[in-house]
């Protein structure tokens, strides 16, 4: 099989191998939850529930009417205890639900659908009753991004299944051991899109699973067009722009969406999602990560109600050495963000928890651009980031948006390679908010 | 209850681990073939050259920065790659002083006044040798026999000297076999002579083999990109080509290939796109030779170089196509005046 990949990147230690190969563990009693309402990219909802009440597993509890809402559910059978702003894994504070369990486990879930015999709007109205929104990043709502437009036509579906960030392993698990699960999304999102191929975009340090894959695809019997295709083995291929590159030789547009090319990504756990809304009737309420990192003793993957608090996972679930524990990361070591405390809840979107020591934690000042250029090499856009961040420091936007700063698409690269440890990332997300922010004051000038 | 403190970053939270320290490191390592080379050439002198003007370079700017109140950051050995350049880049009879005020030269004036690391617009070790040889004409163009001490008896002429007075190949190789650096002067073991590097020239300019080995060793560990070296080299030799020079003697012979490797691809005075950099070798290229064939110098990679360097930052502006770039929309034709 020929592997295929993109320009630029980078290969950072990869350092999954001590989660691979533990089986993702189920956990269903926690001793609370705490739902962020907004977890989904797009307009805000409300809740529906109020102190007291009772709630069902899979029952909802918030929503909200527009296109770019998708409804939240309960994730445990148990008591609302509190409707209040809490900290979230951002770093910002949102209104979360808190939901304190009661022993047993009622749940509502909706009834089965059969996705190929029911119709597109069926289909999508029950993506996004079932609460789906992209896990592997912002959290974009499942069903817009499955209604493209008439004038842009879907040929690719495209799994992203590169799992490109160290660490974790989640994805690899799930694809392991519910590969059949895995492969039903893709057939499904590809039905409700009206694709004619479906690709599992899988980097090559993950071979192992094509055998279990190809099995599944074949036990599908689905007539439809779906292969595997190995990546190789570099951050950021799971980027879906990298992504959509390395397998279809196509450029998203700049400020484009992958429907611009005919493509449409999803992860897997958001395709494991689509399979059991589907098949099961039931809603997100499970976030799948891998806990893990230096500091952590036992790592773990695991299925975790939606809102768990990363403390709750100690020490039942799993164990840490205090003293080694320098830095908690919610998500991949790349791209995840860290977090002052283990106070934050698990959401829709994340997919680890890195509890980080001092050897890979290391904290460095900012050093002088010395202009080697690996972060021009490295960069998987081809931004000159040392440019941009000369641009930036300088207060100039509009230097900065020719560039290309708004095509940044935040994957650090440049910040790992940089040997002055420059924030060269961090100064491009403030960046594009300050080009946002000045096309905005622009435009309402114009308006004028 | 887990602890409280986390250190808190933004993403990424993990690092190569290749620091400023390692690049300059590497850079060090990789000349030291050549540096040792010289001083197997010209014996005790070279090597006293090289330390004093290391010394200079890294006490220089351990002393600007102190009295400027800045961190002193000798720590990066950036001022060491410099102090080694002034001293490679410098005949072996150079009185110590005079290397030592060049290397001065080159890190007050042409880099810390101008920021320090990172923020110089011209290669600092040329700046210190331009300014030595418009200062000393005479003893920065003093060049010694090789294996033969540094004698006054032993003074002899570069390769290129000889060509300039209106020599040819053949006389190159005639005076090798004079010093017995050459067993024939036919036209091969001339140009072998020159690749291996006995003869006479600066401390560690003349080994082509050797400063090969240190491009290989940088090209390995990407420490420096093939791009600038390789405009440089390719563009002299087809310049030579056209004018008529032996193209192959020109790039065997003074410093064109130890500027290409370790001059043109100093990273602050050079472009940081790939363009750029061809652009920048090409150029660079193409002024050595210029001078060389009209100038009044034998050598003219220094000044090539430095005016290179000066029209770098506008390089910089030929960037790679961004991923995913659309032209933007072009202005809607005005209709054919009517």
């Amino acid at each position: 099989m020929v592997t295929k990949t993109f320009k630029g990147g980078t290969h950072p230690p990869e350092r999954k191998e001590r989660s691979a190969s533990t089986p993702i563990q189920t956990l269903r009693n926690v001793s609370q939850v705490v739902i962020p309402v907004n977890q989904h990219f797009g307009a805000p909802i409300q809740p529906l529930v109020k102190v007291g009440d009772q709630v069902k597993r899979g029952q909802k509890i918030a929503d909200a009417d527009g296109r770019m809402t998708v409804p939240l559910h309960a994730s445990v059978y148990g008591t609302v205890k509190k409707i209040e702003p809490r900290m979230q894994a951002n770093n910002l504070e949102g209104l979360a639900i808190v939901i304190e369990p009661l022993p047993g486990d009622e749940a509502v879930f909706m009834p089965t659908l059969d996705p190929f015999s029911c119709t597109k709007e069926e289909a999508l109205a029950r993506v996004r009753e079932a609460g789906i929104i992209g896990v592997g990043g912002a959290g974009f709502p499942a069903h817009v991004k499955f209604a493209p437009p008439p004038n842009k036509p879907i040929e690719y579906v495209i799994a992203n299944a590169a799992e490109c960030e160290p660490y974790l392993t989640i994805d690899e698990r799930v694809m392991e051991e519910h590969p059949e699960d895995f492969i039903d999304g893709i057939a499904i999102v590809m039905k409700i899109v009206g694709a004619t191929k479906g690709i599992v975009g899988l980097e090559d340090n993950k071979t192992h699973l094509v055998p279990g894959l190809e099995k599944a695809i074949a036990a599908k019997r689905s007539g439809m067009d779906i292969r595997v295709q190995l990546l190789r083995t570099k951050y950021p291929q799971g980027g879906e722009k990298m992504l959509i590159t390395a397998i279809t030789g196509r450029e998203v547009p700049s400020g484009g969406l992958p429907m611009d090319v005919g493509c449409v990504v999803s992860n897997v756990n958001t395709l494991l999602a689509v399979s059991e809304a589907f098949r099961k009737g039931q809603p997100v309420i499970d976030t799948g990560l891998t806990v893990t990192g230096g500091a952590c003793e036992t790592p773990k993957n695991l299925f975790v109600p939606v809102g768990m608090l990363v403390q709750d996972l100690f020490p039942d679930v799993a164990r840490y050495d205090e003293k080694k524990l320098k830095r908690i990361v919610m998500g991949g070591p790349m791209m995840g963000p860290a977090v002052p405390s283990m106070l934050v809840p698990i959401q829709k979107n994340t997919s680890g928890v890195l509890l980080m020591d001092e050897t890979e934690a290391k904290a460095y000042g900012e050093g002088p651009c010395i202009r080697c250029g690996r972060c021009m090499r490295a960069c998987s856009c081809r931004l000159s980031p040392a440019l941009l961040n000369v641009a930036l420091k300088a207060g100039d936007l509009d230097e900065a948006d020719k560039i290309g700063v708004m095509d940044c698409i935040e994957c650090g690269t440049c910040s790992f390679v940089c040997p002055s440890h420059i924030q060269l990332v961090q100064r491009f997300r403030v960046g594009k908010q300050l080009v946002r922010a000045k096309k905005q004051k622009e435009a309402q000038r114009a308006g004028k | 209850m887990p602890a409280n403190n986390m250190l808190l970053s933004s993403s990424p939270h993990v690092y190569t681990g290749v620091t400023p320290r390692k690049l300059m490191l590497s850079v060090i390592i990789a000349l030291s073939p050549v540096s040792v080379y010289g001083v197997v050439l010209y014996g005790v002198h070279a090597l006293l050259v090289i330390v004093v003007s290391i010394a200079t370079a890294v006490l220089s700017e351990a002393a600007f920065r102190a009295v400027t109140k800045q961190d002193v950051r000798i720590g990066d050995l950036s001022a060491v790659v410099t102090g080694l350049l002034v001293a490679l880049i410098s005949p072996p009879s150079v009185p110590l002083w005079m290397v030592a005020l060049g290397s001065f030269a080159a890190i007050v004036l042409a880099k810390e006044f101008f920021g320090g690391l990172g923020a110089n617009p011209f290669n600092p070790a040329l700046i210190g040798r331009a300014i030595l040889l418009m200062s000393f004409p005479a003893a920065m163009t003093t060049w010694h026999v090789p294996f033969k001490g540094l004698l006054d008896a032993t003074t002899g002429v570069t390769p290129l000297n000889v060509v300039k007075m209106g020599g040819t190949i053949a006389d190159v190789g005639a005076g090798f076999v004079q010093n017995s650096l050459s067993s024939v002067p036919d036209y091969s073991s001339t140009l072998w002579t020159l690749f291996v590097g006995n003869r006479a020239g600066c401390i560690g300019e003349s080994s082509i083999l050797l400063i090969l080995v240190g491009f290989i060793f940088l090209l390995a560990l990407r420490v420096v990109s093939f791009i600038t070296p390789l405009a440089m080299v390719g563009t002299a030799f087809l310049a030579s080509w056209l004018l008529g020079m032996d193209p192959v003697f020109g790039i065997l012979s003074g410093g064109l290939l130890f500027g290409a490797v370790f001059m043109a691809t100093d990273y602050s005075s050079s472009p940081v796109t790939p363009l750029g950099k061809a652009i920048f070798g090409a150029g660079a290229g193409l002024i050595t030779v210029i001078i060389r064939r009209f100038g009044g110098y034998p050598e003219g990679v220094t000044y090539a170089i430095l005016i290179m360097n000066a029209v770098a930052p506008f390089m910089d502006k030929l960037r790679v196509k961004k991923y995913g770039f659309v032209p933007p929309a072009k202005p809607v034709a005005k209709e054919a005046a009517k």
